[in-house]
């Protein structure tokens, strides 16, 4: 250990090159950011079979017509209203917010740096209870959704999407352009909800692919930053 | 007539390892002095001085605390702090400016 300071010289641009790399190294020890994304997999995952085996019920129907000039409908396409999915997205959301903030907290402790987290945990909590908030009222009111919410738009409400609106804060936070992308990346696909064909005769199950989809971007996106923070981790 | 950038650093903030200090308690909020020590690269005493200029200066505040058994030593930036380092950035941008301004002269 020497007497000396690490910069390189006394002159402004090397002065402020160093306080850039200094606070850079700081927000390198600020992040954890697999932490949260596996987390949320973990809830996503959870989700299957908790609404799964929970007993849905159909809400507002449309009549659903052929292309062409068909006056009888084909059949009728429903709303799936889960509402172990009104009790579960909330508590599993709190919980998931409260192991997150303990775990920067930790970790924040062991590496003697402050952590950003707490404006993040809030605005998390917010978002889980107006979501829940917006989940209930349109349960009580299905015939008001289209109302509210044009038919393209219905997703900007549901858990998976509050989940991206808190990744976007979470890549504020931590002042992180990798995460920033993957939230971007991941509340497109939980909004534009692209379906590939699949049919699922089971009610409970309708969601299913939706939660593998959007769980498994988590988890993948969860292990690639364990991955690249690791050098980090074993350097404590 | 217009004063030189250089006049207006501050002496207690414009020296390399106070300014390493400041930069990394704004940026980390509350920073553990074992963290400065190995980051900066300093020595506990050379470190301490450092700080007792900057506490002394009303520019930084220290706590100190326990973590289980470890005697733990917390620095956080003040509100005074905080302006002084803004203030140190402008004038080390403003210097750089001037020096890239000024026509090198020929040999």
């Amino acid at each position: 250990m020497t007497t000396e300071s690490a910069y390189a010289g006394d002159d402004p641009r090397g002065l402020l090159s160093d306080a850039r790399e200094l606070a850079q190294g700081v927000r390198r020890a600020q992040r954890a950011t697999w932490f949260p994304l596996l987390v949320f997999a973990a809830i996503t995952f959870v989700a299957i079979p908790v609404l799964g085996f929970s007993s849905p019920h159909l809400g507002s129907c449309v009549f659903v017509y052929p292309a062409g000039r068909a006056v009888a409908p084909v059949g009728r396409a429903c709303a799936v209203d889960y509402t172990a999915g009104l009790v579960y997205w909330p508590i599993a959301a709190v919980l998931a917010y409260v192991a997150i903030a303990a775990f920067y907290i930790r970790q924040s402790r062991a590496r003697g740096v402050g952590t950003r987290v707490r404006p993040y945990a809030i605005v998390g909590i917010i978002l889980a209870l107006v979501v829940t908030g917006a989940s209930l009222w349109a349960f009580h009111h299905p015939s008001a959704r289209g109302v509210l919410l044009p038919p393209g738009l219905s997703n900007l409400g549901n858990p998976a999407s509050a989940i991206g609106y808190a990744l976007l804060v979470l890549a504020w936070a931590e002042r992180n352009r990798a995460l920033l992308l993957v939230a971007l990346g991941y509340t497109v696909v939980v909004l534009t909800r692209f379906t590939f064909g699949w049919v699922i005769h089971t009610p409970g199950f309708v969601v299913l692919p939706n939660l593998v989809v959007d769980g498994s971007v988590l988890l993948l996106a969860g292990i690639g930053f364990a991955l690249a923070q690791r050098p980090w981790r074993s350097a404590e | 007539m217009t004063s030189h950038p250089a006049n207006g650093l501050d002496d207690v903030v414009h020296q390399r390892v106070r300014l390493g200090i400041l930069t990394i308690a704004h940026e980390a909020r509350r920073v553990e002095f074992s963290y400065l020590r190995t980051n900066l690269e300093l020595s506990a005493g050379n470190l301490s001085q450092h700080l007792g200029v900057l506490e002394k200066a009303g520019l930084v505040s220290l706590e100190k605390g326990y973590a289980g058994k470890r005697a733990r030593t917390w620095v956080t930036l003040t509100k005074a702090g905080r302006t002084a380092l803004s203030e140190e950035v402008a004038q080390l941008k403003l210097l750089i400016s001037q020096i890239e301004r000024t026509p090198t002269p020929p040999d």
